[in-house]
């Protein structure tokens, strides 16, 4: 066990910064696996957001700590604006088990003409539209919402006053991720071949009211992140070319206009971004953590991030779910030794916990920062 | 390379439309066209290995190829039945993620495969009854989330009590299916690729023959 002599915060704060902590700071998403864990489904959760508050503190406990809480439950306004999606299918839907792992099904909700309206309006403003297409009207969101945030902000000081920091103060669902969504992969797909230049003047007037929302979210919590959700932009999906022209645009007006209001940005990175690491060297030094989901290439974004930016990841989903706490213990050391090499590294799962991993894997996941200390040059 | 190949090669779908319309108006002989809509897709396909395309491309190239089809569906069942390769493609019991699995069958079928798409969330014993009705020698199961893992194990099962397991390829795919997750199911092979899962649906034909 190596000895502590940071708080979790500091910890955490050192990897950000890129300084030297007493050891590698740990923070696995999680948020299904609570539940399963204390057999909480989504249907109580989502009755009484207090059983799931209450299924992450048990859990917490029973896997002896770890540093940071990844989130709470998003604010609905950021679900209401900087998210838009197909219908959930929710557990037992489709004759699944009431604890079932969540899935969005991708239907076409937005449609071609909808760029010009958001050309138009704003994403703010089309939203209002859109809106009235789903059958629920903003008012209903905007009670829901302060519902919510009551209970998120309420649960975050607790976990604030416990001495562990909350990561998810608002949402950002990347632009071009966003109107994939909302037009499915193959129609976006298309209209970046057809009309690329009219999916860019909508994700530049998307921007601002990102940013607007997003600040007033982590006000309103209380909690200084924003979780900019990138997946559908990576070099899985798009050509660098591309990635350079429309997309990364974007983000970098995002990034400064969030970091630039004191806030702080989780790039939560889902699919290959190998290719475009690079670009991340272009936004502000220490004011992002690049979270990588375990597709990836993680050590290579620590070589190239160095000295710019904190790595997060990735302990793969499969292996959690599947293999041994030796296969565990194995990647997290690999992790400590090559990521955690003098700082600036946080552990982490793969994207979220799944629902059905072992328990003894997270365990041995968390434990593994506890006893196996990183490499200092010095 | 005729202009068709050419066309969808490069993406140009107004061109590829109006060709494939112009050959069925000369009632151009339907598997020629669609042997030169294949030729598109492979130069496609070696394009994205090469790092030229990405899967955008490979989206487009498949929706263009899809629309071609519809046209000449018609044609091609009225012609001689081709003897292609059979494959039975679903997402496995409780999963409903279908667009890797969409993508992948659009290229198996430009590929020249004869595809059974079951669609999404497929009972376990759906992938056998259709195997056996088939007899198609290669199932292809999707999934994207961790418990679709048992899902895949149980099909496979199943594959080898209906006593099929000698006579059909298993492959599995999806974002964070891994060779673990290979092991943990008994497939032949896993890809989180679907390009590479054409290719490797080509090699495990080839092991079968």
């Amino acid at each position: 066990m190596i000895k502590e002599t940071m708080t979790s915060k500091q910890r955490m704060w050192a990897a950000i910064n890129l300084e030297l902590p007493d050891r590698v700071p740990v923070a696995p998403i999680l948020g299904q696996f609570d539940m399963r864990q204390s057999g909480v489904t989504r249907e109580q959760r989502d009755a009484n957001l207090e059983t799931f508050y209450k299924a992450a503190r048990d859990t917490f406990n029973k896997l002896g700590g770890y540093d940071a809480r990844y989130g709470l439950g998003y604010a609905i306004s950021s679900w209401r604006f900087n998210c838009m999606r197909g219908i959930t299918v929710r557990p037992g839907d489709r004759n699944t088990p009431a604890d079932f792992s969540v899935q969005w099904h991708e239907e076409e909700n937005m449609f071609v003409e909808d760029y010009d309206k958001i050309i138009a309006k704003g994403w703010n403003g089309f939203c209002e539209d859109y809106f009235t297409r789903t059958g629920i009207s903003l008012e209903q969101w905007d009670q829901a919402n302060k519902a919510q945030m009551a209970k998120v902000k309420k649960e975050a000081k607790a976990w604030d006053d416990r001495g562990i920091m909350v990561l998810t103060g608002s949402l950002a669902i990347s632009c071009e991720m966003n109107l994939s969504l909302a037009r499915t992969l193959p129609k976006f797909s298309l209209d970046m071949h057809r009309m690329p230049e009219k999916v860019k003047a909508a994700m530049e007037a998307m921007i601002p009211d990102y940013i607007q929302n997003c600040i007033a979210d982590c006000k309103e919590s209380g909690i200084p992140w924003v979780h900019v959700s990138l997946e559908r932009g990576s070099g899985s999906y798009f050509s660098l070319k591309d990635y350079e022209k429309y997309f990364f645009p974007q983000l970098k007006k995002l990034v400064e206009g969030l970091t630039g209001a004191g806030l702080m940005c989780m790039l939560h990175m889902d699919t290959n971004w190998t290719q475009n690491i690079p670009y991340l060297k272009e936004l502000p030094s220490k004011k992002c953590i690049a979270n990588y989901d375990s597709i990836t290439d993680i050590f290579k974004a620590k070589e190239i991030l160095h000295g710019h930016m904190c790595v997060m990841g990735d302990v793969p989903p499969s292996l959690t779910s599947l293999g041994t706490v030796a296969e565990v213990n194995e990647y997290c050391e690999k992790l400590i030794d090559i990521c955690g090499k003098d700082g600036g590294f946080i552990l982490c799962s793969g994207c979220e916990v799944p629902i059905d991993a072992r328990f003894e894997n997270v365990k041995a996941m968390i434990d593994s920062v506890k006893n196996h200390p990183y490499p200092r040059s010095k | 390379m005729s202009k068709l190949s050419e066309a969808l090669a490069n993406l140009e779908e107004g061109t590829v439309a109006a060709i494939v319309k112009e050959q069925v108006a000369k009632h151009a002989d339907p598997l020629t066209v669609m042997a030169d809509l294949r030729k598109g897709m492979d130069i496609v396909g070696e394009r994205y290995k090469a790092g030229e395309y990405f899967l955008s491309e490979l989206i487009v190239s498949g929706e263009i190829f899809k629309e071609a089809i519809n046209v000449l569906e018609p044609l091609l069942k009225k012609g001689a039945g081709g003897q292609a390769t059979k494959v039975v493609l679903g997402t496995v019991k409780g999963d409903i993620h279908n667009i890797g699995k969409d993508i992948v069958g659009t290229l198996l079928k430009g590929a020249g495969f004869e595809v059974y798409d079951l669609g999404i969330d497929v009972p376990s014993k759906a992938f056998i009854d259709k195997l056996i009705e088939t007899k198609a020698p290669i199932l292809a199961m999707s999934g994207l989330l961790t418990p679709s893992f048992d899902s895949m194990k149980e099909v496979v099962e199943m594959v080898k009590e209906a006593g099929l397991r000698s006579k059909v390829k298993v492959i599995i795919g999806g974002g964070i299916v891994t060779e673990l997750v290979q092991r943990h199911t008994g497939a032949d092979a896993f890809t989180d690729d679907a390009l590479e899962g054409v290719e490797m649906v080509k090699k495990l034909v080839k092991q079968l023959a």
